[in-house]
C-alpha cells in the first residue's frame, strides 16, 4: 500500500497532467509515461482509487478501464488491448454464444478503434467464455450519447467462436467487481468535483443582497449531497478492505445514488449558469449520467441485492469493526 | 451473500463473545413473552447486564480504574452490538451506558467514579440524563434549571436546584442523574452551565413519566424543587458543564451508533424471513440493505479513527443524517412490504412493527435533529461561513 504523502504528490501530478493534456489519445499516453500500469500490476486498489478518483474530480476521459478489465480477466493489459463492455446497464457477458458462433454488439471505450484485439466475454455470468477477437472487427462505431467527450464506442461482432475459452465464473465476477469499483471511484471524484462547483457559486453568487450561501435552504441542499458523497466514499474504502463482488456491487450502487443526489441538488443551486455549456458542471453531469449505467445502474443493482436476499431469507453484515 | 470472514485485530474477542453468548443462551433470552412491556425491558437488560458482570463481560473496554479491564472501547461497542443483534436488550437503552459512565470517568471528583461506574456496569442501578428542558431542545445552551450554592459560589458546600427537564429517558427507573444546570447569568449560553450528578433519591425530584406516540414511557418529566447536592457531586468544572456534555458525543455517535446498527440489520433480518418474494419487495429491501450498509462503513471508519487516537467533531454530523434515515428507511420498508403490519396487525409481530416504526419517527429529531446537522455539516465541513 503507497503512503500518504506518495499518494498525495501522484494525485497532484495526475490531476495537473490531465489538465494538461490535449485529448484522450494525449491523456492515455500520460498515464502511461506515469507508470499507470506497473502501479496497476504493483498495487492494483491504489492505482484504481487514484488514477480513476482522479479522472473523476478533472473530467478526464482515459481507457484505462480495459486495463483493469483486461488484467483482472487474466491477460496482460496494453494499448492494444481491448474489451467490450457489458452493455449499458448490465453486468452479463456481453456476447452470445451458440455452437460454434458468436454475437455481441455492445459499448466499448476509445480503445477499441485504436487496439489491435479485442476480448468479448459471452455466454451467461454462470457460464462465461471469453474470447480473444483480432481487430478490426466488422463494425466500429464511435458513440455520441449524453457524452461524446468520454469517447464511447459501440461495436459489433459475429463470426466463429473458434478460440473461446471457459472463463471462471469467479474470474468474470471479480472482473466485474473491479470495474464497479474503478468507475464508482470516478463518479466519486465527478460528485465531489460538482460539490466544489456548487459550494463556490453560492458563495460568490449574491442576490437579496447577500451571498446565497447564507439561506439555510441552500445551505441544506449542500449539505445532503456532502453526506451522499461521503457515504459512497465509505463504501469504496469497504470495497477496498473487504474485497467482495457484494461490496463493490454495493459501492457501484452508492456511486449511482451519489451522483444523482448530488448533480440534483448542485444543479439546483448553480440555476442559470449551471445550465449553460460555458459552466463545466454539464460535463460532471453527463459524465456520471452515462457512468452509471456501466456494470448496472444503482436500480438495477440494488433489485439484483434484494433478490438474493430474499432468496437466501438472510441479512449479512458484509464488513466487522 | 456471507457475512465477512476477515481477520481483524477484534474478530478474536468477538467470536469468543458470540461462543459465551451461544452457551448462555438460555439463562440470557427474555423471562417475558414479547413483545413486553418496558418495566419488562428494564428488567431484562439489567439482569443481562449483571450475568454480564458476573462473567466479566461488561467490565471489557472500560479503564481499569473504575473496575474494568481495559482494552479499546471498541470491545464494548461489539458486546452491545452482539447484544443487540440477538435481540437481548434494547440498544437504545443499553447503549445510554456509553453516554453516561464516560461523564463519569471524564469528570467525576477521584473515588466518585471508582464507586458509582461498576453499578452502572454491573446492572445494580440505572442512571439518566437530565439535558433537555421545555424551552431548550435544539438549542441546548440556553436551558434554565438553575443551581444556586448556598453560600460563596468558590467554597459552597451544598448546591440547590430548582427547575424542570424533559425527555430524560427512563428517569422513573433511575437511581442517579446527570444533570445540566445554569450556574451563569441568565443569559450565559453555553458559558454558565454546570453539570452535577444527583441522587435521585434526593428530597425534591420528582418524575412523571410520558406517554409516547408508541404508547411506550420511557421518557419523563423530572422537575427540581430546592434540590440540594453536594459539592463533591460537581461534574468537571464550575461553568464548565457544555464540555461535559460535548464531551459524550464521541461515544454517542460512535458505540451507540454500531448498536443501533446491529439492531436495524437484525430488523432487516426479521423482515426478509417472512417478506413476500416479489420485485417490489426486494427494491424496498435492497435499498436498505444499501443504506445500512453505507452507514456501517461510515461507522467503522469513525470508530476506527476514534480508536486511533483521533478526536471526533463535526463530521459525526454526516453519521448522524446516516443513521437516521436508514432507520427510518428501514421500517418504511417494513410498511410497504408487510402491508398492514404496522397499521392493522395486533399479533405480536405486529404490535412489535407498529411500536417501532413510530419510535423510528424520531431518529430524526433525538441527538440533534436532522436541521441541526445540515447546519453544522455547511458551517463546519463545508465551510459556507455564517448563516446570518
Amino acid at each position: 500500500m503507497i503512503d500518504a504523502s506518495e499518494r498525495a504528490a501522484m494525485e497532484e501530478t495526475l490531476r495537473a497532467a490531465i489538465a494538461g493534456a490535449d485529448g484522450n489519445a494525449k491523456l492515455d499516453e500520460v498515464l502511461h509515461q506515469l507508470g499507470w500500469l506497473e502501479l496497476l500490476a504493483a498495487e492494483p486498489a491504489d492505482a484504481i482509487e487514484i488514477v480513476f478518483g482522479a479522472l473523476g474530480a478533472t473530467g478526464g476521459a482515459a481507457t484505462a478501464l480495459d486495463d483493469v478489465l483486461v488484467s483482472a480477466l487474466g491477460r496482460e493489459p496494453g494499448a492494444d488491448i481491448a474489451v467490450l463492455l457489458p452493455r449499458f446497464g448490465s453486468w452479463d457477458p456481453p456476447g452470445r454464444i451458440d455452437a460454434n458462433a458468436i454475437l455481441a454488439q455492445s459499448l466499448a471505450t476509445a480503445r477499441a478503434a485504436t487496439a489491435s484485439e479485442v476480448l468479448v466475454a459471452c455466454g451467461t455470468a454462470s457460464e462465461p467464455w471469453l474470447l480473444a477477437i483480432p481487430m478490426p472487427v466488422a463494425e466500429v462505431r464511435a458513440v455520441r450519447g449524453i457524452d461524446p467527450d468520454a469517447g464511447y464506442h459501440e461495436l459489433r461482432v459475429e463470426g466463429s467462436a473458434a478460440g473461446a475459452i471457459r472463463l471462471d465464473p469467479a474470474a468474470w465476477q471479480s472482473a466485474i467487481a473491479l470495474g464497479r469499483r474503478a468507475v464508482a471511484h470516478q463518479m466519486a471524484g465527478a460528485s465531489r468535483a460538482m460539490l466544489a462547483l456548487a459550494r463556490g457559486h453560492a458563495l460568490e453568487r449574491v442576490q437579496f443582497g447577500r451571498p446565497i450561501a447564507r439561506f439555510q435552504a441552500v445551505r441544506h441542499r449542500l449539505a445532503d449531497a456532502l453526506v451522499a458523497v461521503e457515504a459512497l466514499e465509505a463504501t469504496l474504502t469497504a470495497a477496498r478492505e473487504e474485497p467482495t463482488p457484494d461490496t463493490a456491487a454495493l459501492a457501484k450502487a452508492a456511486a449511482g445514488r451519489t451522483a444523482r443526489t448530488v448533480a440534483a441538488h448542485c444543479q439546483q443551486v448553480l440555476a442559470g449558469i449551471g445550465f449553460t455549456a460555458e459552466h463545466p458542471f454539464h460535463r460532471f453531469l453527463k459524465r456520471t449520467m452515462a457512468l452509471e449505467g456501466l456494470f448496472g445502474s444503482a436500480d438495477a443493482i440494488v433489485l439484483d441485492v434484494g433478490k438474493r436476499l430474499l432468496a437466501a431469507r438472510n441479512v449479512p453484515t458484509l464488513i466487522e469493526l | 451473500m456471507q457475512d465477512s470472514r476477515s481477520a481483524t485485530p477484534l474478530a478474536g474477542y468477538r467470536a469468543e463473545l458470540h461462543r459465551w453468548l451461544d452457551a448462555h443462551s438460555a439463562e440470557l433470552a427474555p423471562r417475558y413473552s414479547p413483545p413486553g412491556t418496558l418495566d419488562d425491558h428494564i428488567a431484562q437488560m439489567q439482569r443481562v447486564k449483571r450475568l454480564l458482570f458476573e462473567a466479566g463481560w461488561m467490565q471489557f473496554g472500560w479503564p481499569e480504574r473504575v473496575g474494568g479491564r481495559g482494552g479499546s472501547p471498541m470491545l464494548r461497542t461489539e458486546l452491545g452490538a452482539a447484544l443487540a443483534g440477538r435481540d437481548l436488550t434494547d440498544p437504545g437503552l443499553f447503549s445510554l451506558i456509553e453516554v453516561l459512565a464516560p461523564t463519569l470517568i471524564d469528570f467525576a471528583p477521584e473515588g466518585l467514579a471508582a464507586e458509582v461506574v461498576p453499578r452502572l456496569l454491573s446492572g445494580a442501578e440505572l442512571w439518566c440524563q437530565g439535558f433537555s428542558e421545555p424551552d431548550s431542545g435544539s438549542d441546548l445552551a440556553s436551558l434554565r434549571c438553575r443551581a444556586v450554592p448556598e453560600g460563596d459560589a468558590g467554597t459552597a458546600s451544598t448546591w440547590v436546584i430548582n427547575g424542570q427537564k424533559v425527555w430524560t429517558s427512563l428517569a422513573q427507573y433511575s437511581d442517579r442523574c446527570v444533570l445540566l444546570a445554569r450556574t451563569g447569568p441568565a443569559d450565559s449560553k453555553h458559558r454558565g452551565i454546570t453539570a452535577f450528578f444527583v441522587d435521585m433519591d434526593t428530597p425534591g425530584i420528582s418524575v412523571a413519566p410520558l406517554e409516547m406516540i408508541n404508547g411506550e414511557h420511557e421518557f419523563a418529566e423530572v422537575f427540581f424543587d430546592d434540590v440540594a447536592v453536594p459539592a463533591e457531586r460537581m461534574l468537571g468544572e464550575l461553568n464548565g458543564g457544555w464540555a461535559v456534555a460535548m464531551s459524550i458525543l464521541p461515544y454517542e455517535r460512535s458505540s451507540c451508533f454500531w448498536q443501533r446498527i446491529a439492531y436495524l440489520y437484525r430488523r432487516l433480518q426479521k423482515l426478509v424471513e417472512v417478506a413476500p418474494d416479489d420485485d417490489r419487495t426486494a427494491e424496498a429491501v435492497g435499498n436498505a440493505f444499501l443504506q445500512l450498509h453505507a452507514l456501517r462503513a461510515r461507522s467503522r471508519a469513525t470508530q476506527h479513527r476514534l480508536a486511533a487516537g483521533g478526536t471526533l467533531g463535526a463530521e459525526t454530523s454526516i453519521d448522524k443524517v446516516l443513521v437516521a434515515t436508514a432507520e427510518q428507511t428501514t421500517y418504511d420498508a417494513a410498511r410497504r412490504v408487510l402491508s398492514g403490519i404496522v397499521e392493522m396487525d395486533d399479533s405480536v409481530a405486529g404490535e412489535l412493527w407498529r411500536s417501532e416504526y413510530l419510535y423510528s419517527r424520531a431518529a430524526t429529531i433525538y441527538g440533534g435533529t436532522l436541521e441541526v446537522q445540515r447546519n453544522i455539516i455547511a458551517r463546519r465541513l463545508l465551510e459556507l461561513g455564517s448563516d446570518e
